[in-house]
């Protein structure tokens, strides 16, 4: 898209000029010689015809312009759906392949026991709970997803920002004492209130606290930051001393569907999820990480109002 | 501002009883019941803004509840009750869009002004969708 | 019958999967073994003979379509099954490449599976048959 600007820019330029030009020309040449007054109409027609026709070139490109924008998010829509819907049948498929096999098993366990083979129904039990598991499975991606798409319109409050981030790291620290993991606030003294969405920013933080205790897995520190920027925007930043992010996967880490967690674990839409959710509140999110030190997420909120 | 009716819904009838009365002394309207049903039931006859919903409870538990609050009352804002913080449910919660979450024992100056900016949210909202409704 | 059972090794990172496949396989009379990952697969292929391998093209670390690679480079008869959850032509195109001799949609219907199994086994039979009445002269040109 940004491929387009310098296109639209040049093309306005290069009317633009000779028209003011033109223009001046115009406006000087009463006052170099009264008696070219009619010389003087003449070229204000052919400076207007100009301008008309100016007008209608710079329609014309900026049209031109429109229809390659709308084809290029067009096209990238295409390209964003065909990535994600590979990225369901693929989270979806694995899943349904193994609830295929256990009505397998349970179709093969029901005629030994017609035949009398010893089983019982009891064989099947774990068979069923196995299913009921993978349905769960499904369910999570598919609600994660539906999350994902609904693209909840954000509602601005006030929101106490050090506050809320306290109330997600209470909630996360009771677990993550149990697993020898100490969490280290450094709330910014005059942080003030930010306008914006609390429950999206909530569940942003969360998100990210539990990823942070999930890479630290035993002992370490996660280092939660809130200070207050020069352009009056709100900071918060979330480091750990966890597995940190080797880095040929930093760039994946918000694609719907990346995760290294084992199979079933994770859906891998946490992530994108928050990066959706920062977007659409006006603000940046990005990560830093080296392997075997930590990782460190910051989040730039705009709307603090000074 | 005060005008609003607030749901709590929670099997701990002590609790339950006190948080009631305490938002009755501040002239807010609440009701209590004991369970996710009951609480699905009273909404279907009557007119509520915020409910407060424990986290844990017998039969259909909190996140339950919530779900199903969001599929019929998509504007209801609902705050979380827990005694013991689970990242787990927390997440689910924030997800299947709780307004927040409060930890037991709950301060009731914090779950009053939980239930104030949830109010305030209800209140943006339909103000959202009702601008939106004259535009078009 | 009374030909030998194919022996089948099952590469897959869901555990749930590669038990359950080879509980169903075994009943079906073959002689079957699962492992978890690539790199597993890889140790276990070093001192035992396999017929044919099943193997998930999405693992972590090593996935499916390195490790076909590495499988190939070191014994290109062995039939190898390529398993996965959604078709992606630039990795079908690359098994193709590999030599890789199937490629299967998860999920997909036992009855599928097991005719797989026994075309591979077939046609390393035959494979095998050919190369000695040839007398282990010229090694096929690939296919
Ligand atoms: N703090 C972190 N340290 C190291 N790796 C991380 C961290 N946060 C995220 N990652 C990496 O990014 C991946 C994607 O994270 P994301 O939250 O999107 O999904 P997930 O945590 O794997 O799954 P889910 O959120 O559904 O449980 C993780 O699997 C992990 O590899
Ligand atoms: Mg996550």
């Amino acid at each position: 898209m940004l491929g387009n600007r310098p296109f639209e820019l040049k093309t306005v330029r290069h009317y633009l000029a000779p028209g003011l030009m033109m223009l001046v020309a115009v406006s000087l040449i009463p006052l170099a010689h009264p008696a070219l007054s009619l010389l003087c109409f003449l070229a204000g027609s052919v400076s207007f015809l100009t301008i008309r026709w100016l007008h209608a070139e710079i329609r014309k490109a900026l049209d031109q312009k429109c229809v390659l924008d709308a084809q290029l998010i067009q096209s990238q829509k295409l390209a964003s759906i065909g990535e994600l819907s590979s990225g369901i049948a693929h989270e979806i498929n694995n899943p349904l392949a193994i609830i295929g096999q256990e009505v397998e098993w349970i179709r093969h366990v029901a005629k030994e026991i017609e035949a009398g083979s010893g089983l019982t129904i009891a064989d099947m039990q774990d068979s069923v709970q196995e299913i009921t598991r993978q349905v769960e499975r499904c369910r999570d991606i598919t609600h994660k997803l539906l999350d994902f798409a609904r693209k909840k319109e954000p509602l601005i409050q006030a929101v106490d920002l050090n506050k809320l981030i306290e109330d997600m790291v209470r909630l996360v620290e009771r677990e993550a004492k149990q697993h020898g993991i100490a969490i280290e606030r450094h709330y910014g003294q005059n942080v003030p209130p930010v306008r914006t969405d609390g429950p999206l920013v909530r569940q942003v933080v969360l998100n990210i606290l539990n990823n942070a205790t999930y890479a630290i897995q035993k002992e370490g520190v996660i280092t939660v930051t809130t200070k207050e920027s020069e352009d009056g925007s709100a900071d918060i930043v979330i480091s750990d001393t966890g597995s940190g992010i080797p880095k040929e996967d930093l760039n994946k880490i918000f694609d719907p569907f990346f995760t290294t967690k084992p199979p079933g674990k994770g859906t891998g839409l946490g992530l994108s999820i928050c990066h959706g959710i920062i977007s659409r509140l006006g603000g940046t999110i990005a990560v830093e990480s080296e392997v075997g030190r930590g990782t460190m997420f910051s989040i730039r909120l705009p709307g603090a109002k000074t | 501002m005060e005008d609003f009716r607030v749901l709590v819904v929670d099997d701990e009838l002590d609790f339950l009883e006190t948080i009631v009365k305490r938002f009755k002394r501040r002239k807010i309207r609440a009701d209590g019941v004991s369970s996710g049903r009951e609480a699905l039931a009273l909404l279907e006859q009557e007119h509520f803004d915020v409910v407060i919903l424990d986290v844990r409870m017998p039969g259909m538990d909190g996140i339950e509840t919530l779900k199903e609050i969001k599929r019929k009352r998509p504007l209801m804002e609902v705050i979380l009750l827990t005694g013991h913080a689970s990242v787990e449910s927390g997440m689910q919660g924030m997800q299947l869009g709780a307004f927040d979450y409060v930890m037991k024992p709950a301060e009731f100056e914090e779950l009053l002004e939980k239930v104030q900016q949830a109010y305030e949210r209800k209140s943006l909202h339909e103000e959202k969708i009702r601008e939106s409704k004259i535009i078009v | 019958m009374s030909e030998l059972k194919p022996r089948v090794l099952i590469v897959d990172d869901e555990e749930r999967f590669r038990m359950t496949l080879s509980k169903l396989l075994k009943v079906k009379g073959l002689d079957v073994k699962a492992l978890g990952s690539a790199r597993e697969a890889l140790e276990e292929l070093t001192d035992a003979r396999y017929d044919v391998i099943l193997l998930d093209v999405k693992m972590p670390e090593m996935d499916g379509v390195q490790a076909l690679a590495e499988i190939k480079k070191r014994d290109p008869q062995l039939e190898v099954i390529m398993l996965t959850g959604h078709a992606s032509v630039d990795v079908a195109v690359e098994i193709m490449r590999l030599g890789g001799y199937e490629y299967l949609l998860k999920p997909c219907p036992i009855e599928d599976l097991m005719d797989k199994i026994d075309a591979a086994f077939e046609r390393k039979k035959a494979r095998e048959e050919r190369r000695k009445r040839v007398g282990g002269q010229a090694a096929e040109g690939g296919r």
